[in-house]
């Protein structure tokens, strides 16, 4: 049984008795999951690479069902309701819970129609909405003093740091409540890493974040509560300061320490 | 030792690129020398007369040239749509197992030589399309229908891969913003493989232009220009197949030349359409 | 045992002093050197090859000297022999029809003066039912349909052939398509040899084309009769080909140059043509090797050529070939 702390905030999501199995898979990759997720907290998953943080990830806008054949069992609440269940309105589903990859995903249109794509599939018409709140979305995401003159230029023309933060734009700029992180600055050099990572801490009073990293400083530096998985189980769950500088189970010790992973 | 073998193997590699070059080059001069006889004697004229009459050493290569631009076209406008919706099915909305037979389907289908297209369309298509068009079922809107079947399996499979050059994480991205299939493939995947497809378009193009086989049958093989679709046309690679082996004066003979350069003139100008193309694609990607 | 051994043995011998001789040219006689080349290989242990890759072809390579001999349903000119350095004799006759796919009227029902078969492949004559053919077969009823018209899309001896007698019989033809291997036909569908002109007669009713006889054997076509040069109806029979054929008026001197159209006599088929074999004048020794398979097949060919829808020559024809041989040292 892992242990997880006390989360103070209240629980926008709760991960409950949650296994998650791959198609083909003969044992589950996630197994017997427990978590709350704070609101307006940031919290980072950590552990070894396999361990399975992008899988529970992508459970959260349930981004699995896309391929044929996973399967989920157990529960994970949204703002207390199951969001598992067969009939849940998946496209409603991911306007709540964004999503940001490992690799900046520019679609191939202009920075312009970039942020404006959430809001258009939304219905939303009216160019002078579109127009303002694409604007505060590349304000909120730092990006408008650079890009704010050339917003019909093609996307595919910004550098790697303004692209992931441009895909921070285009996710915010539909509000939703939750944003997933899957290892958003792998790909960056470090001046774009730092810039997204303040951006980050800065979202987190509009939204709640969840970030996958495999870079333990990173979860240090801007996470509220992290978590330590391993091979599939959740090993423990701390306030980030805590649980790095007194873990209390042996093996976040050891990966912390760098033992091993 | 190592310097000997990797100077070896770089000159040997020189030798065979310069070696496709001066056989591209010797194949114009070749086509241009033997058609110097026509273009001499009948100069741009040629591409604009209508009448080819070999008895009377009077050549024009308008029918032939006209039958190959239309034809292509009709194969283009009807096998445009149906590839990249085939390529739409397999790579994005059938299941794997569905995919995997229908493309390996497609795939053979891409792979049968293109007189069996003929033989089906003549003995087949030709009959239904008399009944449905009347006349006699041969001409370039039947040319154009087989050359359209026979280049939907090569346009899909290419289009297919196209598409899977697709990132997944570009697609579940756009997933992951609230859009349906449907919106996903219309603003991420055909945008983004857009020059893809331009460029199996070229390529069906190219291959449509110059096909022989699956039409000589089905054209109806008349050097006239026709007055509707379902009249008896002709092409330059079916013009080129039937008289070659009989073109007794030198004229003709040089005529035939003429057509072929004119041909290789058409093919070239697609190909070089498509590779400015894949190479534009190129550079994008790299900014 | 023994015995197989003996004849392998015998074969090998045989074949020791076996030569191959190789030919290319005509399509249209092509089955029947092929059974001639097995039958004679069989007899003597020789080897033909011929190639099938039409008369211009033949032509060609007989010219450049890539084969031993060519064959050509088009007869060269003696003074086109003399600059190409070239013997020439004829192998065997065929004839062409008119083949005609109208449902309910049978094989030499149809009657068509050869004037309105002109005009007919000339586009002039649209309709089954037109008074010009209407009044030639007063107990036919004849269909309002349009003719489709079928010709060679490659360019044929036949095609030659076809056109040279419609340009004696009609001056209309002469005078705006001619005559040629290939032409610019005014209407219709052109199909590649006599299997493409076949095969569109046998797909689209109401159809007339002109194949060679043999194709007419092998689809079972209608054809029409015609008429002699002298003006009287004549049926594409055998023995009207053959009387044709008689009347040809071959000479040595003009290396069998003759065109065999519209002969004299009642019962002569008005559109035969004899198809030719090509020889290099130099090539004394080879060419004794090629007159040698045509000498057996004229002895012993007749009954293939017959069976396959060809007319053999007659023969004065066959010994004025062999006197033509002797003459120049080459049999
Ligand atoms: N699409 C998939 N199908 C089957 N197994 C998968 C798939 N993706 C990941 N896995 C497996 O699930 C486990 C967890 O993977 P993942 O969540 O990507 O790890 P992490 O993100 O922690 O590096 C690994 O063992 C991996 O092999
Ligand atoms: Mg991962």
């Amino acid at each position: 049984m892992a242990t997880v702390c006390e989360v103070k905030e209240e629980h926008i999501i709760e991960v409950k008795n949650f296994s998650f199995t791959y198609a083909g898979a003969d044992k589950p990759n996630l197994k017997k999951i427990n978590m709350p997720i704070g609101k307006n907290a940031v919290t980072a998953l950590i552990g070894p690479s396999g361990c399975g943080k992008t899988t529970l990830l992508r459970c959260f806008n349930r981004m699995h069902d896309l391929y044929p054949g996973n399967r989920y069992d157990g529960e994970i609440l949204l703002d207390g309701k199951n969001i598992l269940g067969k009939k849940e309105d998946l496209i409603a589903l991911r306007t709540r819970v964004g999503m940001i990859f490992q690799k900046p995903t520019p679609f191939p249109m202009s920075i312009f129609d970039n942020v404006a794509y959430g809001l258009r599939l939304q219905g939303i018409k009216s160019k002078s909405e579109l127009e303002g709140r694409v604007e505060t979305a590349l304000k909120d995401s730092a990006l408008w003093n650079e890009v704010g003159d050339r917003l019909k230029n093609p996307a595919s023309a910004l550098s790697g740091g303004q692209q992931q933060r441009l895909c921070i734009a285009r996710a915010i700029a539909v509000e939703p409540e939750v944003l997933l992180f899957d290892e958003p600055t792998s790909a960056l050099d470090p001046i774009s890493t730092q810039s997204i990572e303040e951006l980050v801490l800065k979202l987190k009073d509009k939204v709640t974040i969840a970030i996958v990293t495999h870079n333990m400083q990173q979860a240090a530096r801007i996470s509220d509560y992290t978590a330590f998985m391993y091979m599939g189980d959740l090993i423990e769950m701390g306030v980030t300061e805590e649980l790095f500088i007194t873990p209390k189970e042996d093996m976040t010790e050891q990966y912390i320490t760098g033992k091993f992973g | 030792m190592d310097k000997f073998l990797d100077s070896l193997f770089l000159n040997t590699s020189r030798i065979f690129a310069i070696t496709v070059l001066v056989v591209l080059v010797a194949l114009f001069i070749v086509l241009f020398k033997e058609a110097k006889p026509a273009i001499d004697a009948f100069g741009l004229q040629f591409l604009t007369n209508t009448r080819w009459a070999p008895n009377m050493d009077i050549f024009g290569g308008y029918p032939a040239i006209y039958g190959s631009i239309v034809s292509t076209a009709i194969a283009m406008l009807i096998a445009t749509p149906i590839a990249i919706g085939i390529a739409i099915f397999l790579s994005e909305l059938a299941s794997p197992l569905v995919a995997a037979i229908v493309g390996m389907a497609v795939e053979l289908l891409a792979a049968i030589p293109s007189i069996i297209y003929g033989m089906w369309g003549l003995f087949y298509l030709a009959p239904i399309l008399k009944d449905i068009w009347g006349g006699s079922g041969l001409g370039l809107a039947t040319a154009g229908v087989v050359l359209s079947i026979m280049i939907i399996p090569f346009m899909a499979a290419i289009t297919r891969d196209a598409m899977k050059t697709t990132p997944d994480i570009l697609k579940e991205s756009a997933y992951g913003m609230g859009a349906t299939r449907w919106e996903v493939l219309k603003d991420v995947v055909i945008p983004y493989v857009k020059s893809g497809i331009i460029g199996s378009i070229i390529l069906a193009l190219g291959r449509a232009i110059g096909e022989t086989m699956a039409v000589t049958f089905v054209m109806g093989n008349a050097h006239k220009v026709p007055h509707s679709l379902f009249e008896a046309a002709t092409s330059i690679p079916v013009t080129l197949a039937n008289e070659f082996t009989e073109a007794d004066t030198d004229l003709y003979y040089s005529s035939l030349f003429y057509l072929a350069l004119i041909l290789l003139v058409i093919s070239f100008t697609v190909i070089a359409i498509a590779k400015f193309l894949f190479l534009k694609r190129v550079q994008e990607k790299k900014i | 045992m023994k015995k197989s051994l003996l004849a392998l043995a015998a074969l090998a011998a045989v074949s020791a002093s076996a030569y191959d001789i190789n030919g290319a040219g005509a399509s249209f006689p092509a089955p029947l050197y092929f059974d001639w080349a097995y039958s004679f290989q069989k007899a003597t242990g020789n080897r033909v090859n011929y190639q099938s890759i039409g008369s211009g072809g033949g032509i060609k390579q007989i010219s450049a000297r890539v084969v031993d001999f060519g064959a050509s349903d088009k007869p060269l000119k003696p003074r086109k022999l003399d600059k190409k350095g070239l013997y020439q004799f004829p192998a065997v006759i065929g004839s062409i029809v008119a083949a005609y796919n109208i449902p309910g009227i049978g094989d030499m029902k149809l009657k068509l003066e050869n004037k309105d078969l002109a005009a007919i492949f000339m586009g002039k004559i649209k309709f089954w039912d037109d008074k010009a053919i209407a009044e030639d077969n007063p107990n036919l009823k004849l269909p309002h349909k349009k003719i489709i018209v079928c010709h060679r899309a490659d360019g044929s001896g036949t095609t030659f052939n076809f056109s040279y007698y419609l340009s004696h019989a009609s001056s209309d033809w002469a005078n705006n398509i001619g005559i040629g291997k290939a032409l610019d036909w005014p209407v219709g569908l052109g199909g590649k040899g006599n299997e493409g002109v076949s095969s569109l007669i046998k797909q689209n009713p109401y159809s007339i084309g002109y194949v060679e006889y043999a194709y007419k054997l092998k689809n079972k076509f209608s054809a029409a009769v015609l008429k002699t040069k002298s003006g009287k109806w004549v049926s594409p029979t055998e023995d009207n080909f053959k009387a044709a054929a008689k009347h040809a008026k071959w000479t040595a001197k003009k290396h069998f140059y003759q065109i065999l159209a519209l002969q004299p006599g009642d019962d002569s088929y008005p559109i035969v043509a004899a198809t030719f074999i090509l020889l290099p004048r130099e090539a004394k020794a080879k060419d004794k090797e090629v007159t040698k398979f045509f000498d057996y097949a004229f002895k012993n060919g007749d009954e293939t050529a017959k069976k396959l829808g060809y007319i053999p020559l007659p023969k004065e024809t066959k010994d004025m070939i062999r006197a033509y041989w002797k003459s120049n040292g080459i049999f």
